[in-house]
């Protein structure tokens, strides 16, 4: 009972009216023509689209493409990025010899992929993951390289003097250190590699939640483009909410530093 | 204003950037991959043209496709965009960040809003508006505002009470209240909101005249690789990734000198 009630009180009252209110002044200027707009669908119209892309199975089946292509993509991310932070940040002579090539290729616009991987691959998944990963491995690569720069050299010297290992140097020190690290540029290359994915689906790879949007504008069916756009919105705010949530069951201790951050 | 005049001032953040930029011989990664590829594949070819391939087809576009007007183009979308954006975010951040009663209402239309990957507004947009340079603006601002609202908003509510008091009971006025109390505790906030929103602007800029074939660099992009020029398609890479840290260098420049004005607070 108490959990209920502090469950009730938790929920944002006014902002929920806001939206109702919102979406009620919406749907009456529309249905009474206060309001003209060609293509604007009223939110009941975008409701029944709703129902309609999931009751046929597209939404699924797009939603499900999508999903696969961004986990695939942002988990080849993270882990490129981890291995080049690790060896990058433990090495001052690799730093020296190679940082400022990723400075010039760092800033480049993940977009600028698309053309040439669409060049390379055609209009496939292959290409799609080519333009989440490259752009989505750099938050991971910089946040890895800066949490084992940061490790205090002590550390260091005291896994020397227990005569650890260099896979236990690596496994006992430098990991555990770069573990904030790596979840801050984990989550920012999650919400990256879902947008360059809706990128990557608009302009080459014709499937999954960006192709469906583009489509049905071209369809001009805009009820569906909204009711694909409300979808897409709400699996960018379940895929933070469960990363959030499994940082916080995996790694209790890491997960105050990551909220610090703002991420 | 008195003391050093504002060239000496950029000049020096530019000395300031330059130093706090890597070693250059770390760019030697990249030129021995770009002299392998010459080696390895010194002619044209479909998908790996030699770098020297790429030179000549920049002539190309420079004769064919009219390349500087067009980045001259996409620059001034981008910074349109970005300016509205910095205006409405810097605004509606305050706002929302002074009154607990606009904050709690707006706060869950917000964070569906900010959810939503921003590349999807261009078909939402080309719906409901067409194809237009008011579209491509509206795009832009929708995917630059949410990083310089959130971080004014969350700037202005982390301003310290007693401050307001203090504001107060010196009887300052209003624009000095916002000079010397709002503005340095805003101004640093909102330069990490900007130096997030650019990048997101690039892309966006770019994609709409990709989808749209409006006048820009993403539609001779797009054109190219249609066109299976691939020198082409490489040397617009190189050009657009040249375009990105230039304008991320220029921003830190600029970030530099106003941070120096207002330095942020502890």
């Amino acid at each position: 009972m108490r959990e209920l009630e502090r469950l009730l009180a938790r929920i944002n009252w006014l902002g929920l009216g806001t939206i109702a209110l919102a979406f009620a002044l919406w749907e009456i200027s529309l249905r009474a023509g206060f309001a003209q707009y060609q293509n604007l669908p009223t939110p009941s119209a975008i409701a029944i689209g709703l129902v309609e892309i999931m009751s046929n199975g597209q939404l699924l089946a797009d939603t499900s493409h999508t999903l696969l292509s961004v986990l695939v993509g942002w988990l080849a991310a993270v882990a490129i990025g981890v291995v080049l932070g690790l060896m990058l940040g433990a090495s001052p002579m690799l730093r020296r010899y190679s940082l400022a090539s990723i400075e010039v290729l760092r800033p480049m616009p993940g977009i600028a992929f698309a053309p040439v991987a669409l060049l390379l691959f055609g209009f496939s998944l292959q290409m799609e993951l080519m333009v989440i990963i490259l752009p989505a491995l750099w938050p991971v690569l910089i946040a890895t390289m800066g949490a084992v720069m940061g490790v205090h050299a002590r550390l260091f010297e005291v896994g020397r003097t227990f005569r650890l290992s260099r896979g236990e140097i690596l496994r006992k020190i430098m990991l555990p250190a770069a573990l904030p690290g790596v979840l801050v540029g984990a989550r920012l290359s999650m919400t990256l590699a879902l947008v360059l994915a809706v990128v990557a689906e608009m302009v080459g790879n014709p499937a999954g939640l960006g192709y469906a949007v583009v489509r049905e504008q071209q369809a001009m069916r805009p009820e569906l483009v909204f009711a694909y756009v409300a979808a897409i919105g709400a699996l960018g705010m379940i895929l933070n909410a469960a990363l959030t949530g499994a940082v916080n069951l995996l790694f209790p201790a890491a997960s105050g530093r990551l909220r610090e951050v703002g991420a | 204003m008195t003391g050093p005049t504002l060239t000496t001032r950029v000049a020096k953040q530019l000395r300031v950037v330059r130093a706090s930029l890597p070693p250059a011989r770390g760019l030697l990664p990249l030129i021995l991959l770009l002299g392998i590829w010459q080696l390895v594949q010194s002619g044209p070819s479909p998908y790996f043209p030699a770098p020297s391939q790429w030179w000549t087809a920049t002539g190309n576009l420079l004769n064919r496709e009219h390349l500087v007007a067009a980045f001259g183009a996409t620059t001034l979308t981008f910074l349109k965009g970005l300016a509205l954006a910095i205006v409405f975010g810097t605004l509606l951040g305050v706002l929302i960040g002074v009154s607990k009663l606009a904050a709690r209402a707006l706060d869950p239309v917000l964070e569906f809003m900010r959810a939503i990957p921003p590349p999807v507004t261009v078909p939402v947009a080309a719906l409901l508006i067409g194809y237009n340079g008011i579209m491509k603006l509206t795009v832009i601002v929708l995917a630059a505002l949410w990083p310089i609202l959130l971080n004014t908003t969350s700037a202005v509510r982390q301003i310290d009470p007693l401050l307001i008091d203090v504001a107060r009971s010196f009887r300052l006025s209003t624009t000095e209240r916002i000079r010397r109390i709002i503005l340095p505790a805003v101004v640093p906030a909102l330069l990490i909101g900007i130096r997030i929103a650019i990048p997101l602007a690039i892309v966006i800029t770019l994609l709409v005249e990709m989808l749209t074939s409006l006048p820009g660099v993403g539609a001779i992009m797009i054109r190219s690789q249609r066109n299976f020029q691939s020198s082409e398609v490489y040397a617009l890479l190189v050009l657009v990734g040249l375009f990105g840290f230039v304008v991320n260098d220029l921003f830190a420049v600029i970030e530099g000198v106003i941070m120096r004005r207002w330095p942020p607070r502890r």
